[in-house]
């Protein structure tokens, strides 16, 4: 696997993966009108550089969010749900979830994925104009 | 329209505060690039950066509500509807008014009542509920979502939303649907 970078429209995130760093972000903001088309070959990505060998000696992945809509929600944790599984195969896995400090409907919803998600090192980060 | 009534048109929208109103047809563009309007309009007018993310998100889950669920009008391509989002001394309304099917009337009156009767802390776990909810597409097949606009839209607005179904003379297949959240 290569790099890939989807670069980000305004409705959409920009997502970049890359092996050389084991690394995975997704900024900007998420409100398609059809938010599983987006995720969908987003999450396959995902699945490929959570199945590279250099996954079991770690990864970070950034999750860097302006703003995502309601049905964007349940397609990004499901994400984080990818990264868990494979924290739970014993791959060290990294997440930051940067959130702005007057956004706390962001920071509650990262809070609420590092208490589901206990296997990875979840990080919420403070950060302004996430 | 008559150019006097152009004026009294937007002497009312002025006295109203509306940051913006469209009415009409409704395409994936165009909602995208008036959610965008909005945005930069609430960046100059808000009073703070939490109120102008609130109001910003119930105005995208509401044109998206509209642009998924709302009957497309004979003639027309895509849906139909009214979206305004004004300002009151220091609250925002934004208010969506659309079409609804006459055989949805109840699924909508239901899911919105749900949502009125909740307490903030309420939502949040009816909310967290939905998120884990992974049988929610095969549950409800009418959806085209998550689930969570309604609840998204509650956790936005600083009071219960409101709504309004008002029956359209001689069209009994169809109901005048008024959503208003006040944040």
């Amino acid at each position: 696997m290569s790099l890939v970078r989807i670069p980000a429209t305004k409705e959409t995130p920009e997502v970049v993966f890359d092996p050389s760093k084991m690394s995975f972000h997704l900024s900007g903001e998420s409100y398609p009108e059809n938010a599983m088309a987006f995720y969908a070959p987003v999450r396959n990505q995902l699945e490929s550089l959570l199945s590279a060998p250099a996954a079991n000696d770690g990864m970070e992945a950034h999750f860097n969010l302006r703003y995502f809509n309601s049905s964007s929600t349940k397609l990004i944790r499901s994400l984080v749900g990818m990264l868990h599984r494979r924290a739970e195969e014993g791959a060290r896995i990294v997440a930051h979830w940067y959130h702005d400090p007057d956004d706390d409907m962001m920071a509650e919803f990262g809070a609420d994925l590092r208490d589901e998600f206990e296997a990875l090192d979840f990080r919420l980060i403070e950060a302004e104009s996430a | 329209m008559q150019l006097e009534a152009i004026d009294r048109f937007r002497a009312e929208a002025s006295a109203q505060q509306v940051l913006l109103h469209f009415s009409g047809e409704l395409n994936g563009n165009l909602v995208a690039t008036l959610s965008d309007t909005v945005r930069e309009r609430l960046d100059d007018s808000a009073p703070d950066r939490r109120v102008a993310r609130r109001v910003f998100s119930a105005f995208v889950e509401m044109a998206q509500n509209m642009l998924h669920y709302a009957p497309r009008g004979e003639g027309h391509h895509g849906p139909q509807g009214t979206l305004t989002v004004s300002r009151a001394a220091d609250q925002f309304s934004v208010v969506a008014c659309n079409r609804v099917r006459g055989d949805q009337i109840s699924r909508v009156r239901f899911r919105v009542e749900a949502v009125r009767a909740m307490t903030l802390e309420e939502i949040k776990a009816a909310y967290r509920a939905q998120l884990r909810n992974e049988d929610h597409e095969t549950e409800d097949t009418t959806s085209r979502g998550a689930g969570l606009g309604f609840l998204t839209l509650a956790r936005e607005a600083s009071q219960p939303i409101d709504y309004s179904i008002v029956p359209i003379a001689g069209e009994p297949d169809t109901a005048e649907f008024h959503l208003r959240a006040i944040i």
